[in-house]
């Protein structure tokens, strides 16, 4: 692949990038969130198009313009939730994607080649039972034997070992192995650092979307590696002016979610940005939404406000003073058709009434202009569906729906994705004059600069459990991500 | 001629008026097609017909409107009629607004198993009311054993209700069943745009997961919808009842599909969160002129007007993506092109640094 880039709306995802496969090779992907690898993956694949460059198999440049071209290229990638057909069987699931000229299915033969390429990769799996109810493991075999009975020549491997035990991962590990004898070129990306090194050839490193490096696994050391990934200034774009820090406000001990997070320990006070960090997979919102009580946890304290709580609906969190802004914006956090003026009381609706339910609407505009002036949301009035606006002013939308309900502890949840740098200042500073007036912040983001340059202590999680707390002067992006990719 | 469209009119709103222009066509259309069309006494008929049909499509608004569906109103008008019915047989001297709350109050009780099965035991909404049309009918017949209310058996002021006419114009009749129709109409098209529970309704239709992150108690938003469905199927129950008075099991079979007809014609989007009350009742307006004045003037069978109404169906919502879609992207596009231009007078001046 040579000179790959590509661009959505505002963000370069992908600047000039090249790399090269061989057969035969285990190619390790590395780089933070937002690095542009799942771009490439999509790229790959033919899901999304890119808008320069080009890729080459065999020297001949091809075109990907769609999955099924991805296909025939004997491009195929296998993902951390694998998507197979539930009710089909393994041998359907397998030969799903081909095409016969019958249009008849001969279960015999069907059921003969899904065992030949089963026998080809050493597993034992029962060809005829469908595949629900197969582990996540053993789904991640079936797609790999559907790559191989597509001829594949480069297969894409995206975190494959998330879900899996240790012992599903060396099966995985032996699979990928006779795969690369086979003369497969296979694309690793994985946040386990140790994986990598044990099973990569070559490592490449991006960061912001461009191509950091490329080297022998020999030459490279997990220090390097890291360095390569974070190697950025960070400007002062992201400064939190320093608050005095008030009485402790929310207090967490242990807490725990089954199969999500365990051990969580952390305090926030009036006045501080408590940041949580962490790559794909680390289980931060999972956190919040149990503190919201969207998601409740099993086990562990919470106190808050001096209180001990526990948090088991919205509505409850709401009432005792926590909001939480989800990361979802379109799903979750707004109500696209509706006005924003309606979706700013939503949850407060009950503070804009007359008796008898009626809504008064006066009242609630007021509310809506005041923050549009507070938070300069950028509409001509406050009538429209908030699907018009722009991801930045949709954003504002759903931080004064949540500062309406006048919490106490407010989670902002990736509150600038997607959002262009002007909006991004100005939701910083929002967050400032929050922290300023004594509220206590939770900030969870995976923009690195943004965590370490808004908080005043970072929480670093990997796969559901913490590894650390730093405060803002131990903080180097280095120690953030080496622990958040266990190598602390 | 666009901003000025634009800025007083929603799409929806469009859509309503074009549903009104669209009813005046076809009226406009029979007029010179059919002779004496436009007679009082064809009026004063589709009135009391749409009447019962707009109060069971006020509740399935409101249903849909929370992205479910009630295949079971049929068999509670079914059910309502009947029951209320029977009751009068034996009872003339109950006082007439007691007979209204009784079958209200049926008709809420059948909505409240509807509404728990769908909102608190999770059953989808279109398997719950397939089922519960099946079983309000089935208990419809084996209770009744089959026997018939007869009109004459009601109390006289049963009897002499749908004739009951509060003012008359030029032969246009302004008769007390419809005149309830139409309150029950504009009192839920006040609680939809002016209450917290119509907000709410919105809210849950339109995007149920953030509607619980908002805090929204959303079980008890459908509850509410199915059981005021429910009580409005038994409003209407009455209605039929005292309009025809002669009951079988099989009253108001099907009155499901008209019922959906009106309201999805009428605008009311199939997949929640937008509507009106205004709509369906312009919905079922449309459908009944279409039937009555295609009876009339080609004798066409009952079972084409059953295909008409599929007919139609599929045409509003084919008009829903293509019309009102189109609708939507232009009024898009000028509402940015405001945004930016105000955005061009703002940036700079409230920018914080």
């Amino acid at each position: 692949m040579r000179g790959i880039s590509k661009r959505f709306d505002t963000t370069q995802a992908l600047e000039d990038v090249s790399l090269s496969l061989y057969p035969g090779e285990i190619h390790a992907l590395l780089g933070e969130n937002g690095a542009g690898k799942s771009t490439l993956i999509k790229i790959m694949t033919g899901v999304h198009p890119p808008d320069r460059g080009e890729i080459r198999l065999d020297e001949k440049p091809i075109s990907l313009l769609n999955p099924i071209q991805a296909q025939t290229h004997g491009i195929a990638a296998i993902y951390q939730e694998p998507m197979v057909f539930p009710d089909l069987t393994v041998a359907e699931n397998i030969f799903l994607t081909h095409r016969t000229r019958s249009p008849f299915v001969n279960w015999g033969r069907l059921y003969r080649d899904a065992e030949d390429i089963l026998k080809q990769l050493d597993v034992k799996l029962d060809v005829r039972q469908p595949a629900r109810g197969l582990t996540l493991a053993a789904q991640q075999t079936v797609e790999i034997a559907k790559a191989i009975s597509l001829q594949v020549r480069v297969l894409i491997m995206d975190e494959p070992t998330a879900s899996l035990s240790a012992h599903e991962v060396r099966q995985l590990f032996k699979l990928a192995n006779t795969l690369r004898k086979q003369g497969v070129a296979i694309l690793f990306i994985s946040h386990r650092m140790e994986e990598v090194f044990e099973i990569a050839d070559r490592v490449t490193v991006f960061r912001d979307g461009k191509w950091i490096s490329t080297k022998p696994r020999v030459e490279v050391t997990p220090d390097g590696a890291i360095r390569d990934m974070v190697g950025r200034e960070i400007h002062d774009l992201f400064a939190k002016t320093e608050t005095a820090r008030g009485e402790t406000l929310l207090s967490v001990k242990n807490l725990g979610k089954e199969r999500t997070f365990q051990g969580i320990t952390f305090d926030v006070h009036r006045g501080e940005v408590v940041g949580l960090a962490g790559l794909v997979g680390a289980r931060r919102t999972d956190v919040g939404l149990a503190l919201f009580g969207v998601e409740p946890a099993d086990v562990g304290e919470v106190v808050f406000a001096g209180k001990p709580v526990r948090i088991t609906a919205p509505q409850q969190a709401m009432k005792i003073g926590i909001a939480y802004a989800s990361e979802d914006r379109r799903a979750l956090g707004l109500v696209m058709p509706m006005s924003v003026t309606e979706n700013i009381s939503l949850p407060m609706l009950r503070e804009y009434l007359y008796g008898l339910g009626l809504i008064n609407f006066g009242a609630e505009k007021k509310t809506a202009m005041q923050f549009r002036e507070r938070l300069a949301i950028r509409t001509q009035t406050v009538d429209v569906p908030v699907a018009k606006l722009s991801g930045g002013n949709q954003q504002k939308v759903m931080l004064s729906k949540w500062l309406n309900v006048k919490p106490q502890l407010l989670i902002l949840d990736e509150p600038t994705r997607g959002i262009d740098v002007g909006a991004k200042a100005e939701v910083h500073a929002m967050i400032n004059e929050l922290a300023e007036q004594g509220l206590g912040i939770i900030l969870i983001s995976s923009d690195m600069p943004e965590v370490m340059g808004m908080s005043d202590r970072i929480v670093v999680m990997r796969e559901g459990r913490q590894m650390g707390i730093f405060t803002r002067a131990e903080a180097t992006q280095e120690t953030i991500l080496a622990a958040a990719m266990g190598q602390g | 001629m666009g901003q000025t469209l634009r800025r007083h009119f929603r799409p929806e709103q469009i859509r309503e008026l074009s549903l009104v222009f669209l009813i005046l066509g076809v009226l406009v259309f029979f007029s010179t097609q059919i002779p004496n069309y436009l007679s009082p006494r064809f009026f004063n008929r589709i009135a009391s017909d749409v009447a019962i049909i707009a109060v069971v499509a006020i509740g399935q608004t409101l249903v849909i409107l929370t992205r479910n569906v009630d295949l079971s109103v049929g068999s509670i008008v079914g059910v309502t009629a009947y029951v209320v019915g029977t009751f009068l047989t034996g009872n003339h001297e109950l006082h007439p607004v007691l007979a209204v709350a009784m079958a209200i109050a049926i008709g809420a009780v059948l909505g409240t198993i509807n509404g728990v099965l769908i909102a608190y035991g999770r059953v989808p909404a279109i398997i719950t009311t397939l089922g519960t049309l099946a079983i309000y009918r089935a208990a419809l017949v084996e209770l009744s054993g089959a026997k018939t209310v007869v009109i004459d058996a009601m109390p006289r002021w049963l009897q002499e209700l749908p004739g009951v006419t509060l003012a008359s114009f030029a032969g246009l009749d302004v008769r007390l069943l419809v005149l309830i129709a139409l309150a029950a109409v504009i009192i839920f098209q006040l609680v939809l745009s002016f209450t917290n529970l119509g907000r709410r309704l919105y809210a849950v239709g339109s995007n149920p997961d953030g509607a619980r992150f908002a805090g929204l108690p959303s079980e008890q938003v459908v509850f509410i919808a199915f059981v005021l469905c429910g009580a409005l199927s038994g409003l209407a129950g009455f209605m039929f009842l005292a309009r025809f008075g002669n009951i079988t099991v099989v009253a108001a079979q099907g009155m499901e599909l008209q019922v959906i007809a009106a309201v999805v014609v009428g605008g009311v989007a199939i997949f929640g969160g937008q509507g009106t009350i205004i709509g369906a009742l312009l919905g079922a307006l449309l459908i009944n002129i279409l039937q009555q004045s295609l009876i009339r003037w080609i004798s066409i069978s009952a079972f084409w007007i059953d295909a008409l109404l599929g007919a139609l169906i599929l045409a509003a919502v084919a008009a829903d993506a293509l019309i009102l879609g189109r609708l939507r992207n232009l009024w898009a596009r000028s509402e940015v092109q405001m945004t930016e231009a105000d955005e061009k007078r703002v940036v700079g001046a409230d920018v914080p640094k």
